[in-house]
């Protein structure tokens, strides 16, 4: 082997780290003989069973292929007898003909035993003839008319691109950093490879080894017969290149993976999509759902953003339920109408229970999360889980363990906390109540896996659970380790119906309560409605909270439909009332500090998330010689000309943003897609123009380099039609904002075509007007890191596409983009580039500087930075500067 | 730009190899600490890991290996199944000749093979005695056109005439009708020199194209048409190479290139628009091209370029510049596009190719490899056996430049080296009647002793 790769180096130290685990072995070898002479018969085994699978592979390989040849061999045939009819006409075929007439008679003379002949070949331009001719006795000649193959006008070089409507952000396998490519210095002869310096090699890491099939054989028929102990590991260890470690870790997921295999038969699994709490469902929707293109799988902002909700919610209208007409026959109205009938009859005794009587109420907080946690993990640490878990569980897991006010002792691993906390009245439930939707506000549906079924009991005189009834409960679901949620279920069920028994009396005034108490003491249907609402179900009834307040007219309709009547969702959503008490609790604790609590999780948020994506990335050891130094954070607001934009990220910042703002610090405004509230004094505002008076600096959206935004800007609207489909009424003169066309994409036709300067250009189809809107030049957003590295390798090849954007990104459009990227340099161009912030993202839009006629080939000046740009880019006038030096910085466009 | 004879050289300390593609996506140990250099610099630059970057849009899948997964590597002790003997040498020019093919359209042509040289393409044929017949010599107006790559195809299925198309460095693809001695076509589009043209068996109006651009294309060479383009974001990252149709099933072809990845492409989603080229009456630069973007499988066998690939049936031969040509089985998961796993079956050793743009070829029948390497050698392997067999490795005193491309031809009976210093090469089989018995017999000695 004439190279070593890295690759087969660390294989080389895999190998000897086994050759050591030989020599070590030798040592106490002895006892493990029997199992090393059977370890390797079974090695033998496998193997030859895998010469018999190749073996067979290839046969059957080979049946198929061979089939397949012969019926093509058929056609050839079939296609020699067809042009045996037409022989005249071919010339080939003519010609072939004529040599072997002539090879008849040469035959004749020398026979086949000659060898090495020499044939020559020689050209006579002259005559345009080829001549052949063979050395020795065996003298011939052949002379063949060349025919010449006309001239076909070449088109200039490119590489395959794809067509771009919107910038990308690149993705991390398009990345060149540590790749190699190779090039052709401009002389000609040698290739040079375009190595990345030496840091940039990615280095061998220590890989997790990987067990193949034959491997997991060999583990599990080892253990299977030897047990599994230090010499059976160690023995194996010489045959299969992995740690000891790996291999025990391995044979026990061996050892479960049979378990269960054998167990498979009589699990019935239960695969029902109501069993999947709201947030299972709704992670791909956070994770995949891009909140500001409104598509899934965004390719500019990427997957699993920072999820950034809004502290300003439309408000919900809430009917006064005395207007409000029912909303079907099983709507809860109907059921007062029909309860206060019943109450007329005198049946009102029953509902005179006073707040104090609701005072003894315990509160039974299961937590499968942490219990779950423990029977796999370490025990007793609720904090663990926070690391696990995602998002906003951990807030509300840690909070809730902070709740519990129990530091982790023996026994509160279990976090099964009977804390008898007691509101002292109803009315303070209500208030609080109140406060639950604020707090939904902040978490919808993100109490992922935290199936805190909160059960509120409050005993009281109708009450006939005792304590040791609940502790009953309790006991059982601390045992029983492994079906947590069946256990849940079976107390919510145990527990519902005294819960509605406990609930009505701190409900008194309200009708419905009043309605319900009725029900129970009627024992009715409710018991088992109440009895059945699956995570799903209890999870879209609390979106539908947030979402349309206390009506469950709404909620059934629109977020429960088929699952559950308005009459059920009105029950639960009563009944509910107490248990809903405890979280507006949590609120209240940690409304003070919750933004800290919002900056960390938002942390180890991104930790977590990049570190799945960081995978790859790791190995190469990136040294930061960006230069952050060269380009000076922007403190104002967009830049102008030689100053850089700042990239802007959605800031989660709750109401006002202060100085820790990340929007503040890096200098951007806040936008509409910020967590802050409109208010915020960071926010851009949007214009007031009056109509087309957005294309002047007057605009303070055009004077800052942004485009309109019909969200936030009072009177530039965007209306399609003439109205007649019930849109805003569009203004009289059909008047639209002219400083919305990127965001509006009204671009002009544009034309690829042979430049009249070099290679490729862009041309205008139609004529345009001064400071129209061309197009946009889009392509993939790289780092400026990974630009340099691209800005090498496009230097050599004399034709680069970036384009500075700004402090984080630069445009590349060798790829992917449009036809705008075609446009050449000039310094006297009619076009020119523009960076404006459109909806929060940096976008390069190309204008007319001039009237431009139809098909006349575009022109923008490059702005290469005045060290920066290519010999032809330079103006005449400038002094040359060493070429040397210049080849190797990168050119970039700059917008103006 | 400038093209230059040692255009495809590279000097061997260069070969080293990098993996481009990491290790499997989840190799890597989930808990990943920095180290207190990192953080540092991380301060430093703040702005920077603030966004992770996308997910790889294209995981390149990486063979397993381990027990049970080893590969059957063949003896470089050559079994002498067929012997053969060299039959002189043809001096063709100054040009090194980068491709050479036996036409296997037509029945009554399969002693005739092309050679590109320089700007020349020449149509030579076998002679029975050992010699070679000169046919048809066709040269491009351009000086600075270089050939790089040739095919055979013809008019209609079946019969009609002859047509060669040859393409290279002027990323012109020129289609030549042989019957007529006259340019037939001239197809433009490609961005870049071109790498490799390959003709659908069956259908062979089809013609897939290989180039610098980064992309392959599907030709109708009846209409001129450029059909599809197989390029972009899974595509190619650098410069493809070579690209081989699949030889039973219809519209599936592998391409592989100096990006080190072999791609396995699929059109049969747009097949419809195959059908349509051969009906498109109107000017062929208005047909609906279409992209395709995303191979069946994207695979990494090779850590340096992969400069020649061969279906052998529903397995892929394929070189890099690592001294050996794999074999391996592609097993894409039917229901996850993109995924799946492959199986490197066999290996050929070839000692000595460490030079790129080497290609090997096989008889029609698939039964022999032959392969040349940087010394003038050219190694034949049984390809079919298994464990492989090397035939013969054929070499001669005064043949030392590499050779780039090989022909063998129907039957194996002749093999053609083409080299670097413009000559080419034959070597006859000594006695191609007895050959084939021996050939059983040696194999069945080799089973008996495996």
């Amino acid at each position: 082997m004439a190279s070593l790769s890295k690759a087969s180096d660390s294989s080389s130290q895999r190998s000897k780290r086994s050759d050591q685990g030989m020599m070590g072995r030798d040592a106490a070898a002895a006892s493990a003989v029997p199992i090393h002479g059977n370890l390797t018969q079974l090695i033998r085994q496998i193997k030859s069973g895998r010469l018999a699978y190749i073996k067979e592979k290839l046969e059957a390989n080979r049946k198929t292929l061979q089939r397949h040849s012969c019926a093509l061999f058929d056609v050839a045939a079939a296609a020699e007898v067809a042009s045996r009819g037409t022989d005249g006409g071919n010339a080939l075929s003519q010609r072939a003909a004529e040599g072997q007439s002539r090879l008849a008679g040469s035959d004749l003379a020398n026979g086949i035993e000659e060898r090495d002949v020499v044939y020559m070949q020689e050209e006579n331009l002259a005559a345009g003839t080829l001549v052949l001719s063979s050395s020795g006795a065996a003298a011939q000649r052949t002379v063949v008319r060349f025919v010449k193959l006309p001239l076909v006008e070449r088109i200039p070089p490119y590489t395959t691109w794809i067509f771009l409507d919107k910038n990308q952000r690149m993705a991390d396998d398009q990345s060149v950093v540590g790749r190699r490519r190779i090039y052709y210095d401009p002389v000609g002869n040698e290739a040079l490879i375009c190595s990345d310096s030496d840091e940039e090699i990615p280095e061998p890491e220590e890989e997790k080894h990987f067990f193949t099939e034959g491997e997991d054989q060999l583990i599990w028929r080892a253990t299977q017969e030897h047990g599994l102990n230090r010499e059976v590991v160690n023995v194996l260890c010489q045959f299969i290149d992995a740690t000891p470690s790996e291999i025990e870790e391995r044979s026990e997921v061996l050892f479960e993976k049979n378990e269960k295999h054998s167990a498979s038969s009589d699990k019935i699994e239960s695969q029902l999509s109501l069993d999947k709490t709201m947030d299972a469902v709704l992670d791909s929707f956070d994770n995949l759902f891009c909140r500001r293109c409104l598509v899934f799988d965004c390719r500019l902002h990427g997957c699993s953003q920072n999820l950034v909700f809004p502290c300003e919610k439309q408000p919900y209208s809430l009917e006064p339920d005395e207007n409000k007409k029912p909303c079907g026959h099983q709507c809860y109205l109907r059921w007062r109408e029909g309860f206060q009938e019943m109450h007329d009859d005198g049946l009102g005794g029953c509902a005179t229970y006073t707040m104090e009587s609701g005072t003894a109420s315990h509160k039974v907080d299961v937590n499968i999360m942490s219990e779950s946690e423990d029977s796999n993990r370490e025990k007793g640490n609720i904090r663990s889980m926070t690391l696990v878990g995602t998002s906003r569980s951990k807030i509300i897991s840690s909070v809730s363990a902070e709740e519990s006010t129990t530091p982790p002792s023996a026994d509160t691993s279990e976090t099964e906390n009977v804390s008898s906390d007691l509101p002292p009245s109803s009315l303070r439930k209500h208030k609080i109540s109140k406060h639950g939707p604020r707090y939904r506000e902040r978490s919808p549906g993100k109490r992922q896996k935290v199936f805190t079924s909160d059960i509120s009991f409050a005993s009281n005189i109708l009450n006939k659970l005792s304590i040791p009834e609940i502790r009953d409960t309790r006991q059982e679901s601390r045992e029983s380790g492994g079906d947590k949620l069946q256990i849940v279920d079976e107390s919510t069920k145990k527990t519902s119906s005294k819960d509605i028994c406990g609930e009505s009396p701190t409900t008194t005034t309200d009708n419905v309560g009043r309605e319900s108490n009725k029900v129970s003491s009627t024992n009715n249907l409710l018991e088992h409605t109440l009895s059945c609402w699956s995570a799903l179900e209890r999870d879209l009834y609390l979106k539908g909270i947030e979402i349309f307040g206390k009506n469950s007219c709404l909620i059934a309709r629109n977020l429960l439909s088929g699952l559950k009547t308005c009459m059920e969702v009105a029950n639960y959503m009563y009944n509910n009332g107490a248990a809903m008490a405890k979280r507006p609790l949590l609120n209240k604790s940690i409304s003070g500090d919750f933004a800290e609590t919002e900056q960390d999780y938002m942390e180890q948020d991104m930790v977590s998330r990049t570190r799945i994506y960081r995978r790859r990335g790791r190995n190469r050891k990136l040294k930061y010689t960006w230069k952050s130094a060269g380009h000076p954070t922007v403190r104002k607001r967009i830049g102008d000309g030689k100053q850089w934009y700042t990239q802007y990220n959605p800031c989660v910042c709750q109401q006002m943003c202060g100085k820790d703002c990340p929007c503040v610090e890096n200098g951007t405004c806040c936008e509409k897609y910020c967590g802050c509230s409109k208010s915020c004094k960071n926010k851009f505002r949007g214009c007031h123009c009056a109509k087309s008076q957005c294309r002047s600096r007057q605009c303070p959206c055009f004077a800052a380099n942004r485009e309109c935004d019909p969200d936030v800007c009072r009177n530039c609207w965007v209306s399609c039609g003439d109205g007649s489909l019930g849109e805003p009424p569009a203004r009289g003169d059909g008047y639209q904002c002219g400083n919305m066309k990127l965001l509006l994409k009204q671009q002009q036709r544009i034309l690829l075509g042979r430049s009249d300067v070099a290679g490729w250009g862009a041309f205008i189809k139609n004529p345009v007007h001064k400071n129209d809107y061309l197009g946009e030049y889009t392509g993939e957003l790289i780092s400026h890191k990974e630009a340099d590295k691209r800005g090498k390798i496009y230097d050599r090849a004399n034709s680069s596409f970036l384009f500075d954007l700004n402090d984080q990104y630069v445009l590349d459009a060798y790829r992917k983009g449009d036809k705008l990227k075609f446009a050449n340099h000039s310094s006297n161009p009619n076009c020119y580039a523009k960076v404006m912030l459109v909806a929060g993202d940096h976008r390069v839009g190309i204008y007319a500087k001039e009237h431009i006629e139809a098909s006349e080939e575009l022109f923008y000046d490059y702005r290469y930075g005045p060290d920066q740009a290519p010999a032809w880019a330079r103006r005449p006038k400038g002094s040359k500067k060493d070429e040397a030096s210049v080849s190797h910085h990168r050119a970039h466009k700059v917008a103006r | 730009m400038a093209p230059s004879k040692a255009r495809r050289k590279r000097s061997l300390r260069e070969v080293t190899t990098i993996i481009a593609t990491g290790p499997i996506a989840n190799s890597q140990p989930a808990s990943s600490t920095l180290t207190k250099e990192e953080e540092q610099q991380e301060e430093q630059c703040p702005k920077e890991p603030k966004i992770p970057p996308l997910p790889p849009i294209m995981v390149n899948l990486v063979p397993q290996q381990g027990l049970g997964c080893e590969a059957v590597e063949g003896l470089l002790v050559p079994s002498l199944n067929r012997e053969y003997k060299p039959c002189g040498k043809y001096i063709v020019g100054n040009h090194p000749i980068y491709a050479i093919g036996f036409n296997f359209m037509d029945v009554g042509y399969y002693d005739v093979f092309a050679a590109a040289s320089g700007n020349s393409v020449t149509i030579y044929r076998c002679l029975e005695n050992g010699s070679f017949g000169l046919l048809q010599a066709y040269v491009d107006e351009d000086k600075d056109e270089s050939f790089y790559t040739l095919s055979w195809t013809k008019d209609k299925v079946d019969g009609g005439s002859p047509l060669l198309v040859a393409a290279g460095n002027n990323r012109i693809i020129r289609v030549i009708n042989c019957a007529t001695e006259k340019l037939a076509k001239s197809l433009v589009g490609h961005g870049g020199s071109i790498h490799e043209i390959k003709t659908h068996a069956s259908k062979p109006s089809l013609i897939i194209s290989a180039s610098k651009d980064e992309s392959v294309r599907l030709w109708n060479v009846h209409t001129g048409i450029c059909v599809l383009i197989f390029a972009g974001v899974g595509g190619h990252r650098h410069d493809v190479l070579s690209v081989d149709f699949h030889p039973t099933e219809i519209g599936l072809f592998a391409s592989c290139g100096m990006d080190n990845t072999v791609k396995i492409w699929s059109m049969k989603e747009f097949w419809v628009y195959v059908e349509k080229s051969y009906s498109w009456t109107d000017h062929p630069s208005k047909f609906p091209t279409r992209h395709i973007q995303f191979p069946v499988l994207s695979v990494a066998v090779h850590s340096d370029f992969v400069d020649c690939t061969r279906w052998l049936g529903d397995f892929i031969l394929s070189k890099s510049v690592e001294n050996e040509i794999l074999l391996w089985e592609p097993k894409p998961d039917k229901n996850r596009p993109g995924e799946g796993s492959i199986d490197i079956l066999q290996k050929y050793p070839v000692p000595q190719s460490t030079l790129w743009f080497m290609k090997f070829s096989c008889d029609f029948h698939f039964n022999q490899l032959a392969v040349g390497n940087s010394k003038g050698e050219i190694y034949v392997w049984e390809v079919q056996s298994c464990p492989p067999v090397l035939i013969d490795r054929l070499s001669n005193q005064e043949c030392k430049s590499p050779i780039r491309q090989t022909a063998v031809s129907v039957d194996g009976s002749t093999i053609l080296g083409a080299g670097d210093d413009g000559t080419i090469w034959r070597w006859d089989e000594v006695s191609p009647s007895s050959s084939k018995t021996e050939a059983t017999q040696a194999a069945v000695a080799a089973d008996a002793k495996a």
